[in-house]
């Protein structure tokens, strides 16, 4: 495996560009969208296969844009600002369908179900996932950290287990989530249940993905640096990869389930292979620290080749060739 | 056999007397002699019997007899014979005199002979015997120059007289001029050709001296030819045969010495040389004995400086430096010339060294110098010394020497290295390398300490590549290897793990089953595993390193460096507990470690455990006994931090006692190792706290230069300081730059505290819009910091406040007023909602204050930017106007200019037609076009003058009221809400400051109100900084360490596990915490919102 540099975009966006994901392609667009979240509280969508190339710019946040995600269907996508407001919109035409706002709960990393039934939203503080129906646009659901019980009231649970992160499983029946204090929480999302804990960080864990080969298997990444690999069902941490310098900040599964690519507050964005659980590769693209790493979904007119993309505070957009 | 006959006295009769029967008592003869007047000559030749036969009392008991008075008086003629006993008697005791030892009894005998011969004068000035036994008696006394004169006298007499020229030659040869004394030998042949075998052997002497090597061995022969049990000529011979320096050499000159051995066991120069044989084959026993007997035999200052070096040497190579010292101090005492046998000032030189008497050693070193200005063995333990003493320069001149002279001498290029590794890395690196690719020239095996200690300048220059490499090839194949390349990975799969099993060995038994139960880690390799890991643990391999520190507790569980390192990892990765415990087992092990107290020191201070930490870095600092600061400086933080705390609970007497303490603490480090940097940056905070900025400044910057050398060294904390400086003394622009250096050089960005600390200046900048960002960033990296957040509404209403304060307020800005209020709301809403106070630590009524007074401001921004809008609308509108005015206008002229050219066409037409007729016609059209064109004309006008005029009246009524407004609000901005406002950020940015009393007399001296909360700022964040000092300490220790490590084993280069942050985000919490409002400012926003 792979990657080959193809293009970088300097000033993408005019601040730090803080998320991205890939709105996958559908019958009446046959190609995938860039879609990226900045400082500069604006979304910008783009065309981006051998080239990085504006198709629009969204604005309306506050406060900049700390989440983007994509309903699988290509058609909606949301993003989240700091100002805790999660606007759903229409990807062709930018009309806003839903604002979704669950004070006091702030919106961290946002994950559309699989199946693209449900959104779910990182609480923050409340140290709940929050669960919103993509028909109606409800909250249907808030899954809640436990407390654990010898905590007394004044404890600070809400910082300790501030959630950051969220993963649905590939079957959409679980959802994970990553807090300040590095533990990740399992949940059985049909039950409302909180499951188990998964424990090995000590530090925030910012980004979490399942492997979408493996539905048991979760990857995390963590400021300690790390990246684990857990047996999501049976509570074990089955690997661990060092080699970053800083904090991890992103990483994301690629579509074939072999490689797991990371962005790290050290301005690298590295390649690992999952069989050998080392980094094969290490881009340097960036100046500034990498916030996002997304796998482009197969699919699409006319599209064989695999595309990563990677953002950072140096407010660029790098793409590259994965094979 | 022999007889003498003494005549009896007046008759023909004689008594014979056997010689080799003489009685035992000599009285008996006497008695003879003297009853029978016997012959003078006749006492003296059975004198000389006795004292051939040994018999020396007996001899000297005829002789003394035969020179009494009475017989001088009854032999008064018979002068030769008289003449002859004296000097008998005066070359014994010459000869006594001469093997004596005793200083006293030597005298003494000297005496004694002197007088005899002065008898034997007194009764032939001119006997040249007796100037003969004279010129013996001064030779044997060394006054060599008044023996050439007396031997002259009797050979100015008679050139041959044989003992004469044998007693000259013996003068010429003791005055070194060996081919003088080799003439007067030949002479003394030529006359008397069948003397005894001595005379060859001063000749082949001369000859050996002068170089003759094969005549000399030539002469050494013929003597044994003439008397093969010559003990000088064979010792001479086996001498020069073991000069000879080839093994059939060697071989044969042994035998010689072991044949002179066996004729006489006496002989000190065979004593010496068997010695020393003995001692190159090892038999020390031997050694001693031969030299104790050659010791006792000889007299001859050089012989005995040889046994007594040869005796040294044997207890040297014993390791006995005592006894080999003090007989070294013998040798030397002996010959007292370095010029005539210098060995014995290097082998002093060297037992000094290892005694530890580097002024006397260097001083027995010069010596060998002043005798082989070029030996480079010698230069290198001068170098050596030099170093041992501090005296770099001096070293460093000795060692270039050594490698111009020879530079194939790895070694001292290894020394070189050593020296200059803690001046010069570079040139350190470079002497190394040379000396590795020497080593490796010749096939010697390149030591593992060389090799470490090259990794290691890599390591510290940041080379990692190249110091892992290094390192690897310092250590040869090994377990450490599959450890390393994570095929052991499988069964530890991550770092907390493999921390949390620290105690668990399975993996190593199973390693060393596979490896046949070799060793798994020889000591000597110790110490490049623990940099090894330290390297892997500095880029990042974590888990590879746990796994070599936990292979070196595996075998060797009482190595404290790596428990501590795990204790680190463990604590960089939070785990507080397992940290503690692992610094728990560094104690057991040594309860007195200073680096295990200070990092328990440190956590504990991490637990929020002030007095336990305190008295742990008494302990460490005690424990380290002034050879290690890190302890005493970890001490003045924590007096400083004690300052810091005492202000937040407003003990205001103790804070100028804890920072005094704190500056004695570190002033006294400072006393102590004047290269501490971390001391010098706690000092340079308390005098910033002082408010004594261009000092502080001044040492922040040198600090900070002294550390940029390398990694080990380099303290983000003193960027921080120096930007708190620039802060402080309001260069805004320059702590901008400080503060993001710092950030992106140390922190990868990612330290959230420093971002507040960049948004505050900003803040003070007035760039509110840098401010923000910068706030933003901080809470995308640190979002359950809700300080931020909060700062975060206060920039936000800064900024609307200074928007609403402008002369001039455009309608976008009035748009983004009202839009930046509305954030600003929810952002404090969201503070105030539903949270207890303990989450964010920020009082609900400030927050409530702050959205009231947001509120407030909304308020008047919606009015105001009504009106800009309006303004703004009409603007557009006049703009409009305007526009379709100059439209028209354009149209009118375009209309005029047709017509003009209508018109001239016309005329035209009209000229060219010139029909009488058409003149009434035109008359006619030109009445028409007045007509139609003037009035339109000035309808339009009219209207536009009437709408001008409303216009303008409505503007100027609403100017009017608008100016009374602005008048109100900007004087109640200005007054109270301008200050107000000020002071809200700094406070919340700083919480320190505010929160905890400040000391108001000290800091009023010098800065006025305003400034106070700058001046008090730089210290809190100083204060939070200086947390790290103690982190990595270990830093002015690493070169010391890596230098003990070349030396000798025992100890390696470690590098001061540090400890990054942990007060710092103590501190960050105590900040976190305190955000509590001074309620004068609250006071001055609810005034306001009376006023209003």
């Amino acid at each position: 495996m792979k990657l080959a540099g193809l293009k970088s975009l300097e000033s993408a966006h005019d601040d730090s560009i803080w998320a991205a994901t890939w709105i996958p392609a559908n019958d009446t667009r046959p190609f995938s969208l860039l879609l990226t979240g900045s400082l500069d509280e604006s979304v910008r969508l783009w065309k981006a296969d051998d080239d990085v190339v504006l198709e629009r710019t969204n604005t309306g946040h506050s406060l900049g844009v700390v989440s983007v995600a994509a309903h699988p269907s290509g058609v909606i996508a949301a993003s989240a600002s700091l100002d805790s407001f999660v606007r759903v919109f229409d990807v062709d035409s930018n009309t806003t369908i839903a604002t979704l706002e669950a004070p006091p709960s702030e919106s961290w990393q946002m994950q559309f179900h699989p199946k693209g039934t449900m959104l779910a939203v990182a609480g923050g503080s409340s140290t709940s996932i929050k669960v919103w129906d993509t028909s109606t646009w409800q909250l249907v659901a808030s899954l809640q950290i436990p407390r654990p019980e010898s905590s007394k009231p004044n404890d600070k649970i809400a910082t300790k287990k501030f959630v950051l992160s969220v993963a649905w499983s590939p079957d959409g029946r679980r959802l994970a989530c990553g807090s300040m204090d590095g533990t990740i929480s399992v949940f059985d999302v049909s039950r409302g249940k909180f499951l188990h804990h998964l424990e090995g960080h000590l530090m925030p864990v910012r980004s979490l993905i399942y492997s979408p080969s493996d539905p048991r298997v979760l990857f995390s990444g963590s400021d300690d640096a790390h990246i684990h690999m857990y047996d999501a069902e049976g509570k074990s941490l089955i690997g661990s990869m060092s080699g970053h310098s800083s904090w991890v900040l992103s990483i994301d599964a690629s579509p074939d389930g072999g490689a797991i690519a990371s962005g790290s507050s050290d301005k690298t964005v590295k390649l690992w292979d999952l069989n050998m659980r080392a980094a094969v590769q290490s881009m340097t693209n960036h100046s500034d620290m990498v916030w996002g790493v997304a796998f482009r979904p197969p699919g699409g007119a006319g599209v064989r080749s695999g595309r990563l993309a990677s953002v950072s505070d140096d407010k660029s957009i790098s793409l590259y060739d994965y094979s | 056999m022999a007889s003498v006959y003494i005549p009896v006295q007046n008759s023909e009769e004689e008594v014979r007397v056997s010689l080799d029967q003489l009685p035992r008592d000599a009285t008996d003869i006497l008695d003879i002699l003297k009853a029978e007047q016997a012959p003078l000559d006749l006492w003296l030749v059975i004198a000389r019997e006795y004292f051939k036969q040994g018999k020396v009392e007996q001899f000297c008991q005829i002789l003394e007899e035969g020179s009494s008075p009475e017989i001088d008086e009854y032999y008064a003629d018979v002068k030769y014979e008289r003449i002859a006993i004296l000097n008998a008697l005066g070359a014994y005791y010459s000869y006594i005199g001469k093997i004596e030892t005793g200083a006293k009894e030597k005298d003494n005998y000297f005496a004694k002979a002197t007088q005899y011969y002065n008898r034997a004068s007194r009764i032939d000035m001119h006997e040249s015997s007796t100037w003969v036994g004279k010129g013996q008696l001064l030779l044997a006394k060394g006054d060599v120059e008044q023996a050439y004169n007396t031997f002259k006298i009797v050979l100015d007499g008679d050139p041959d007289n044989v003992p004469a020229l044998l007693g000259q030659a013996s003068v010429q040869f003791n005055r070194a001029r060996y081919s003088e004394s080799l003439e007067l030998y030949k002479r003394a042949l030529r006359v008397y050709p069948d003397c005894p075998g001595a005379v060859r052997l001063g000749i082949g002497l001369c000859r050996y001296k002068l170089g003759h090597f094969e005549r000399a061995r030539q002469a050494f022969e013929r003597v044994l030819q003439l008397d093969p049990e010559n003990v000088e000529a064979l010792v001479a011979l086996g001498v020069m045969d073991l000069h000879a320096n080839d093994a059939t050499g060697i071989r044969r000159g042994m035998e010689r010495m072991l044949v002179a051995f066996e004729i006489y066991p006496y002989n000190a120069l065979s004593l010496n040389y068997l010695a020393n044989h003995f001692f190159f084959t090892g038999q020390h026993f031997l050694v001693e004995q031969l030299t104790e007997t050659a010791l006792a035999v000889t007299n001859h200052g050089p012989t005995k400086a040889h046994s007594y070096y040869n005796l040294a040497r044997s207890y040297h190579s014993k390791g006995d430096y005592e006894k080999a010292g003090r007989y070294y101090m013998a040798s030397v005492k002996e010959s007292s010339k370095p010029q005539e046998f210098v060995l014995p000032y290097y082998g002093l030189g060297q037992v000094q060294l290892k005694l530890g008497d580097y002024r006397s050693s260097l001083a027995n070193f010069e010596k060998v110098l002043e005798v082989y200005p070029e030996n480079c063995e010698t230069l290198k333990s001068l170098g050596h010394i030099y170093a041992l003493l501090h005296q770099t320069d001096k070293a460093l001149e000795v060692l270039r020497k050594v490698t111009r002279i020879d530079p194939r001498d790895a070694q001292a290029f290894l020394d070189l290295g050593e020296i200059l590794i803690s001046s010069d890395t570079g040139a350190a690196l470079e002497a190394y390398r040379t000396a590795r690719i020497l080593l490796r020239k010749v096939g010697e095996d390149v030591p593992i300490d060389l090799l470490n200690n090259i990794g290691v300048i890599h390591f510290e220059r940041g080379e990692f590549e190249l110091a892992e490499q290094t390192f690897k090839d310092a250590l040869g194949s090994g377990v450490w290897l599959s450890l390393i390349n994570g095929k052991e990975n499988n069964y530890v799969v991550d770092a907390v793990t493999a921390l949390l099993q620290y105690k668990d060995v399975n993996i190593f038994h199973r390693l060393e089953e596979e490896g046949g139960n070799v060793d798994l880690l020889p000591w000597s390799k110790v110490s490049t595993i623990f940099n090894l890991a330290r390297l892997l643990e500095e880029s990042h391999k974590i888990l590879s390193a746990i796994l070599l520190y936990r292979l070196i507790l595996y075998k060797y569980p009482e190595y404290v460096d790596a428990l501590l390192r795990l204790a680190s990892i463990a604590k960089a990765r939070s785990n507080i507990q397992l940290s503690i415990e692992l610094v728990g087992e560094a104690l057991k092990v040594n309860d007195k470690c200073p680096g295990a107290l200070a990092i328990l020191g440190c956590l504990e201070l991490k637990n929020d455990e002030w007095v336990k930490a305190k008295e742990t870095f008494r302990a460490a600092s005690e424990a380290a006994d002034g050879k290690d600061f890190y302890a005493s400086v970890c001490l003045g933080n924590w007096n400083y931090f004690a300052a810091l705390v005492s202000e937040l609970k407003k003990q205001v007497k103790h804070i100028p006692v804890h920072l005094e303490k704190a500056k004695d603490i570190y002033s006294n480090v400072l006393k102590k190792c004047p290269a501490n940097l971390y001391a010098a940056n706690g000092l340079g905070m308390i005098l910033a706290e002082k408010g004594q900025f261009d000092v502080s400044k001044e040492i922040f910057t040198q600090v900070q230069e002294a550390g940029s050398g390398t990694i080990f060294s380099q303290i983000p904390d003193v960027w921080i300081n120096l930007a708190h400086v620039y802060f402080a003394q309001g260069n805004y622009t320059l702590a901008v730059k400080m503060y993001q250096n710092c950030l992106r050089k140390f922190y990868y960005n990612t330290e959230s505290q420093l971002f507040l600390y960049l948004a505050r200046t900003h803040y003070e900048a007035e760039q509110w819009q840098d401010s923000k960002r910068t706030l933003l960033r901080a809470i995308r990296l640190s979002p359950s910091n809700y300080t931020l957040r909060f700062n975060l509404g206060v920039v936000m209403q800064k900024f609307s406040a200074s928007l609403l304060n402008k002369e001039k307020r455009s309608a976008d800005e009035m748009r983004t007023t009202v839009s930046e209020l509305e954030i600003a709301i929810s952002v404090f809403g969201q503070l105030a909602v539903g949270f207890n106070q303990n989450i964010h630590g920020i009082d609900e009524k400030k927050i409530e204050t702050h959205v009231s007074y947001c509120k407030h401001l909304l308020d008047v921004a919606k009015v105001y930017r009504e009106a800009a809008e309006l303004e703004e609308q009409q603007s557009r509108q006049r703009l409009e106007l305007a526009r379709q005015v100059t439209l028209a206008e354009e149209a009118r002229r375009k209309a005029e200019e047709q017509q003009r050219l209508q018109m001239e066409k016309r005329k035209q037409e009209e000229e060219l037609k010139r029909v009488k007729e058409m003149e009434e016609r035109f008359e006619r059209v030109k009445e028409q076009l007045k007509s139609s064109s003037q009035p339109s004309k000035r309808k339009e006008r009219a209207q536009s003058e009437d709408e001008d005029g409303e216009h303008s009246e409505k503007k100027r009524r609403k100017g009017g009221k608008k100016k009374r407004k602005d008048k109100h609000e900007k004087s109640h901005y200005e007054t109270e809400e301008v200050e107000a406002d000020r002071g809200e950020f700094q406070e919340d940015m700083d919480e320190q400051h505010n929160d905890y009393e400040e000391p108001t007399n000290q800091l009023n001296t010098v800065y006025d109100d305003e400034e106070e909360d700058m001046a008090q700022d730089p210290r809190a964040a100083a204060g939070l900084e200086d947390s790290d000092v103690e982190d990595e300490m270990g830093a002015p220790t690493t070169a010391s360490r890596r230098k003990q490590t070349w030396e000798s084993d025992e100890d390696e280069p470690v590098y001061r596990p540090e400890d990054s942050s942990s007060l710092r985000e103590n501190n960050a919490h105590q900040q976190e915490t305190g955000t509590v409002r001074d309620d004068e400012n609250v006071n001055n926003v609810e005034a306001d919102d009376d006023i209003d």
